[in-house]
């Protein structure tokens, strides 16, 4: 029931947004779409506190309850984006991003998993947390980065329309992807240092071939790519942007492609 | 009865040198109000003054008397004019007073359409009507309720139509290009080149929105010179241009020279430090003084004179095409003001109307009792309930429907149609007489 009504309040915030954006931003409607977005962050903390209360388990184990949490550290990224002014907008990218994954997860039953792991305890809820919200910095990104390749188009197209008027200025969506990746890629580093601890305290061996450690290796290596390309001369911003946007779209299709072919699936993420 | 009317004198009627000697000052403007007010039948008065228009706003309206000592107040302040004043000066009365009003408020009736610092004026011309607690209020309560509802309009006319939206001038298009690339303009540098007046309006615009730091350089350097003072730079030898350029975030370009003084060499040259450093170019010169080539450069926003007109042109008809959406709130607005009016009015009116025909039905009575000396008490009673029973019903109908007139707009056309039909007049000065000055009517009608 309060997936529900996380989910309507989700799904208000981004109609809202979408009007904003036929308005070119003007009046209040921004302001409300946040508001209402941060109030389905809250019915979504709620949904996942009752959840660990009735199971007696934090929502990181199973592919439900999984994107779910996923789906809230991105709607917690939006809301901590709120002394931004106008880079909140994000949220017109964001919010499709937060009710896809918590549809899924809904329409998969938001249930505790059978299965036992031998990964479990405070190692295990650090590495998931420290790995999603290294997801969440990464999600920002790439809405900071889609918004900056919009603005950046409309500027060199001599353009200043709604979607001008609307699209955050290129500055600020630049600070907000940076802040994204950095703190995305130290917490997914962190997730994998933890990981990788674990393995070789407690397994004394590295399986190479699992999907979920390539998966989680190429989203490391995204990470990399996406810093890399701010070193040098040219737009420096722009290739960031870029490298945010495929990276993201990237680990997205991946993910994808690893649970429709992976005998491992349950437990994948 | 009319409730306001306007005479003035705007863009629309007269040039800027005859605008300008009608230009008040908000001394000036309140002096002057205290003594339209103090020496005719003046009631209310505001008066606006700004750079496109100045109007007096009088009550009550639909009096020739009052809308001349308007004029006189503007005519007084232009002085001596080739062909007199009047050619140049427009009244409005009544209804349109009132949709004048609110057009102006919306940016209707600007010189650029839809342009938000109306607003502010009509604002300011209201507050001083009414603002200064050591003279008596110069607006009252009909101007009081117009201008708080025109500023209203206004508003409303700007948060829900795209009226003002996109920039409408060279300097406010810059300022937004400059926004949109940089975020906060807090102490970014801006470098002029060349010393037109639009790049001086354009740093003016940018200065109010947070650049702190302003370089000049021209051919001259004197001239550079003149326009940093005036503008709080710092002038710069033109040979020292491109070191200059290395640390500029927004570059005005407006000389007249006949060859591009930015080439892509030099530039590139010059920015060998910072490549990467976003720049806004706004090139207002013809012949250009930016070469194109410099607009491919990384993180470079190159636009021309046209580039900008192209925006300037879109952004205008943009605006245009709202207007009849702002012209429905207009209508709206005014329809409510003049069902306000009415209200005011019709209270009286029944009043009269009634105090009218009951003079005559005792007159007709008293007629009739001289003839039928011999008839009895009970029968003058019956005939005196009679009487006055016709009198409410002949008046039920007439009274409900100007009841339901002040209701759905109409009730001034309808207050003036009765009074004027019924001969109120002469009744309302009656008891205006009996009355004595302050004892006015000013309930209103719930329908």
């Amino acid at each position: 029931m309060t997936h529900a009504v996380a989910l309507l309040l989700y799904i208000g915030s981004l109609i809202l947004w979408f009007r904003s954006l036929l308005s070119g931003g003007r009046g209040r409607g921004p302001g409300i779409a946040f508001g209402l977005a941060a109030a389905g962050v809250a019915a979504h903390v709620v949904a996942l506190a009752r959840f660990t209360a009735e199971y007696g388990q934090l929502p990181l184990n199973g592919l439900a309850p999984s994107l779910s949490t996923v789906a809230l550290i991105i709607g917690i990224g939006l809301v901590a984006t709120l002394g931004l002014g106008e880079g909140r907008r994000v949220g017109i990218v964001l919010v499709p991003v937060v009710i896809l994954l918590e549809v899924v997860a809904v329409s998969l039953g938001i249930e505790p998993a059978t299965e036992l792991l031998d990964f479990q305890g405070a190692w295990f809820v650090f590495h998931v947390t420290l790995a999603f919200a290294g997801l969440g910095g990464l999600a920002v990104a790439f809405a900071s980065g889609l918004l900056y390749l919009v603005q950046l188009h409309e500027l060199t197209a001599k353009r200043m329309g709604r979607l001008f008027q609307f699209t955050p200025p290129l500055a600020t969506l630049d600070r907000l992807g940076r802040t994204g990746l950095v703190a995305g890629f130290i917490t997914f580093t962190l997730a994998l240092a933890l990981g990788w601890l674990w393995t070789v305290s407690f397994r004394q061996s590295f399986d190479q071939s699992n999907p979920k450690v390539v998966w989680a290796i190429m989203c490391w290596l995204i990470f990399v790519v996406a810093f890399g390309v701010r070193v040098g001369g040219g737009v420096k911003e722009r290739r960031s942007a870029l490298a945010s946007v495929v990276g993201f779209s990237l680990i997205v299709v991946t993910y994808l492609g690893l649970r429709m072919v992976s005998s491992q699936g349950g437990f994948f993420l | 009865m009319s409730p306001v009317s306007v005479v003035g004198v705007s863009h629309l009627t007269a040039p800027v040198e005859i605008r300008e000697r009608f230009a008040f000052t908000p001394a000036e403007a309140e002096a002057v109000l205290g003594g339209l007010r103090a020496g005719s039948e003046v009631e209310e008065a505001v008066l606006l003054s700004t750079c496109n228009r100045t109007e007096v706003y009088v009550c009550p309206g639909g009096n020739e008397r009052v809308q001349d000592a308007a004029e006189r107040v503007l005519s007084d302040k232009a002085g001596e004019v080739v062909g007199g004043t009047k050619q140049y000066l427009y009244r409005h009365d009544g209804e349109a007073s009132v949709r004048h009003l609110y057009r102006v408020a919306g940016g209707l009736a600007s010189l650029i359409l839809g342009e938000a610092e109306i607003q502010g004026q009509v604002k300011d011309a209201y507050e001083l009507a009414g603002g200064n607690p050591a003279t008596p209020p110069l607006a009252g309560p009909v101007l009081h309720r117009l201008f708080q509802s025109a500023l209203s309009a206004g508003g409303r006319i700007r948060s829900t139509t795209p009226i003002g939206e996109g920039a409408a001038s060279v300097a406010s298009v810059a300022v937004e290009l400059a926004r949109k690339i940089f975020g906060s303009l807090e102490g970014r540098q801006v470098m002029i080149l060349g010393a037109g007046t639009t790049a001086e309006l354009v740093v003016e615009a940018l200065r109010r929105d947070g650049i702190r730091g302003l370089v000049v350089s021209n051919r001259t350097y004197e001239r550079a010179s003149e326009l940093a003072s005036r503008l709080s730079g710092h002038a710069v030898h033109f040979d020292e241009m491109p070191f200059e350029l290395a640390k500029t975030d927004i570059l005005i370009a407006s000389t007249a020279a006949p060859h591009p003084l930015v080439t892509r060499d030099g530039f590139r040259h010059a920015r060998e430090g910072s490549p990467s450093r976003p720049l806004l170019i706004l090139d207002l010169a013809i012949p250009r003084d930016v070469e194109p080539e410099v607009g491919h450069e990384a993180n470079v926003f190159l636009y021309n004179v046209d580039d900008l007109h192209e925006i300037l042109d879109d952004n205008l008809l943009k605006r245009r095409e709202s207007v009849p959406e702002a012209e429905a709130i207009v209508e709206e607005y005014a329809r409510d003001f003049l069902r306000w009016y009415g209200s005011r009015g019709v209270v009286p009116v029944i009043r009269s109307l009634r105090q009218r025909w009951d003079d005559v039905r005792q007159r007709e009575l008293e007629r009739l009792w001289q003839k039928l000396s011999h008839a009895s008490a009970d029968d003058r009673d019956a005939v005196e309930a009679f009487s006055k029973q016709l009198l409410n019903k002949l008046l039920h109908d007439p009274t409900k429907r100007l009841k339901q007139g002040v209701g759905n707009g109409r009730g001034v056309e309808f207050i003036d149609a009765v009074r004027y039909l019924h001969d109120l007049e002469a009744v309302e000065a009656d008891r205006s007489e009996a009355s004595g000055p302050g004892d006015d009517d000013e309930a209103e009608v719930d329908e």
